[in-house]
């Protein structure tokens, strides 16, 4: 059945009938082409989306202290939390290991002056850890070092915003710049696409912020732990144990979500994941949708097709073809036709991915690109599809009888 | 084909046809010889009686080993030609081997030889549209030849030609008869039933005289 005449039979029944052909070829081709396209955006906004949140793919736990919504232990709702030093200290104390560990704290509105350019922005008190936990990501200079932290040298990293205001063009690092009056020396200069909250941020040593723009008030606005290689679960267990001694410590409720709040971004990072699996069913499930209403198209053409060539068939049969060719030659027909065309719509799709992937770089959206794997399970897909929408037409063309098939009207 | 056919058909038909032999079935329509042709051909099934086809009981065959009949001892010539209209006449002469499994290169040499026996050697290539009826007629006669049937069955094959044309075609039925295929026409013309060495006529399902 598989041998080279009865190839060059369907090749020479499918090109007999360029309508048809065109037609079934065609709906193939569109249905796997727009599959592949679907499926390369689908990936290229996955890879986006990423990207966006790369900044949170830090293994870390937030701690920030707010109003009590619980009335506690005496205590009365609404009681203002505040995080000293001492809670930090014994808080460090209470993890076993710690992989990085920040303290930050922010000012709104400090007036920063450079040369004859001046403008308004926030500033952040951190120590060293805070450029791993955050991700910043340098361009030129240095970060806040534990020396800065310790002496409360007045040093200063600014982010892309700042620069792009301030600075015209010049290199920042090494330069004097004015912070509500006081001068700082620019020691480096960080830039993060992925965050431009916090490239409107200059940042100085945790010290250095607390004294000269907090008048030295012992009050830490949040803390970052770094759980390096933690496993999620294990994360988890740590943040609630973490959690509910640190409330118990600071006399807040066990339920209160306010007065204390950790979260960690295992959790985001878990949401993310779900929004990515969200995308990718999606994905999957337009696809497919797509895949089959090209299988009807075709099984529908087919059995036009069938309909159309009952006399040849019962001619066929008159000379002697046996069932078994009969539905050969529509299903092998099918299927040809099927990876053919289906080919084609692939490596139309897949070139156009190719073509138009350098030329797209949106926050949101990049690489958009098919992997091989999933070529070859629409490949896969279609030869299923093929055969089964060649079986039902082939079915009923072995059906015919000669007899009336070849009855003269 | 040893002795040819023994006949026990639609109401109560008894007939034999030896090999060799040329002969007419006449009726009316609806005298039941279409019916006849195409169980002869093995196209058509049967209820109750016996036919055997060179000393083989055609009784209750199944779809594949009727095809194997057909495609061993059977040609089919119809009244309106049935050729395969998008490929060339020397494609539709071939299509037989093709089925009998014989190669591409050696069918379609067959295929020429058949098409110069019926004169149709220069129209190798054309397409059934760009021919004559009655050249169609002589592709589907080749066809029917191509391969080495005993019998010949062919419904109304001048039904649909002229009269000149009917004679050609009959002359040439005539010559592959004499090459010792047995013939079995049917038709409704006393003229072309004269050409044939017997007639058998049919009224009402039943022979008469």
């Amino acid at each position: 059945m598989f041998n080279r005449d009865t190839w060059l039979e369907i090749a020479h029944t499918v090109l007999s009938h360029p309508l048809r052909t065109a037609l079934t070829g065609i709906s193939i081709a569109l249905g796997v082409f727009i599959l592949v396209v679907m499926q390369g955006l689908g990936f290229g906004l996955q890879n986006g989306v990423k990207a966006q949140f790369a900044d949170d793919a830090v293994n870390s736990v937030w701690v920030k202290a707010g109003n009590t919504q619980l009335a506690y232990k005496g205590n009365q709702a609404n009681r203002r939390i505040i995080m000293r030093q001492n809670d930090v200290d014994a808080l460090y104390n209470e993890m076993d290991t710690i992989y990085a560990s920040t303290r930050r704290i922010r000012m709104w509105g400090i007036s920063m002056e450079y040369g004859k350019k001046a403008g308004s922005f926030p500033i952040r008190g951190v120590d060293p850890d805070h450029q791993e936990l955050e991700n910043t990501k340098l361009i030129s200079g240095r970060y806040i070092s534990e020396h800065d932290v310790e002496v409360g040298t007045k040093v200063a990293v600014l982010g892309q915003t700042i620069i792009d205001e301030l600075y015209n063009g010049e290199d920042p690092v090494g330069t004097q710049l004015l912070m509500n009056g006081i001068l700082f020396t620019v020691v480096g200069h960080f830039n993060d696409p992925a965050s431009r909250w916090e490239n409107n941020m200059a940042y100085t040593p945790y010290s250095t912020a607390k004294k000269l723009f907090r008048s030295g008030r012992d009050q830490v606005d949040q803390i970052i732990l770094g759980t390096g290689d933690m496993p999620i679960p294990a994360t988890m267990t740590l943040t609630d144990r973490l959690q509910s001694w640190f409330k118990d410590r600071k006399s807040v409720h066990p339920e209160d979500q306010r007065g204390i709040w950790f979260d960690n971004n295992n959790e985001e990072y878990k949401r993310y994941q779900d929004i990515f699996v969200g995308i990718e069913l999606f994905i999957w499930g337009l696809g497919f949708l797509t895949l089959l209403a090209g299988a009807v198209g075709v099984a529908n053409i087919l059995a036009i097709a069938v309909k159309e060539r009952t006399k040849e068939i019962g001619v066929r049969k008159a000379l002697g073809a046996s069932s078994m060719s009969v539905v050969g030659l529509v299903v092998q027909e099918a299927l040809s036709l099927m990876i053919v065309s289906g080919s084609l719509g692939l490596v139309l799709g897949v070139g156009i991915l190719e073509i138009v992937s350098p030329m797209i770089d949106h926050e949101y959206f990049k690489n958009p690109q098919v992997d091989f794997r999933i070529a070859l399970i629409a490949l896969g897909v279609l030869v299923v599809v093929g055969v089964a929408s060649g079986i039902g037409p082939a079915l009923r063309a072995v059906r015919i009888k000669p007899v009336e098939a070849l009855r003269d009207e | 084909m040893t002795g040819g056919q023994e006949l026990k058909v639609l109401k109560g038909l008894d007939c034999h046809i030896k090999e060799g032999e040329m002969v007419a079935i006449m009726g009316s329509s609806g005298s039941g010889k279409s019916t006849m042709l195409n169980i002869l051909g093995l196209l058509d099934s049967f209820d109750e009686g016996e036919y055997l086809l060179a000393g083989n009981s055609m009784d209750r065959l199944t779809e594949n080993s009727a095809a194997k009949y057909r495609s061993k001892f059977l040609g089919f010539v119809f009244q309106s030609f049935n050729l395969i209209n998008f490929k060339s006449a020397q494609e539709n002469v071939a299509l037989p081997l093709y089925y009998q499994g014989v190669q591409r290169k050696e069918r379609n040499k067959i295929a020429l030889e058949y098409l110069k026996k019926v004169g149709l050697l220069d129209w190798a290539d054309h397409l059934p549209n760009q021919l004559s009826g009655g050249q169609k007629q002589r592709v589907a006669i080749a066809r029917a030849l191509v391969a080495k049937p005993k019998v010949i069955l062919a419904d109304e094959p001048t039904g649909a030609l002229d009269s000149k044309t009917s004679e050609e075609v009959m002359k040439l039925l005539r010559e592959i008869n004499s090459e010792g295929i047995t013939m079995v026409i049917v038709t409704h013309e006393s003229d072309i039933a004269e050409l044939c060495d017997r007639t058998i006529h049919l009224r009402d399902g039943q022979i008469v005289d």
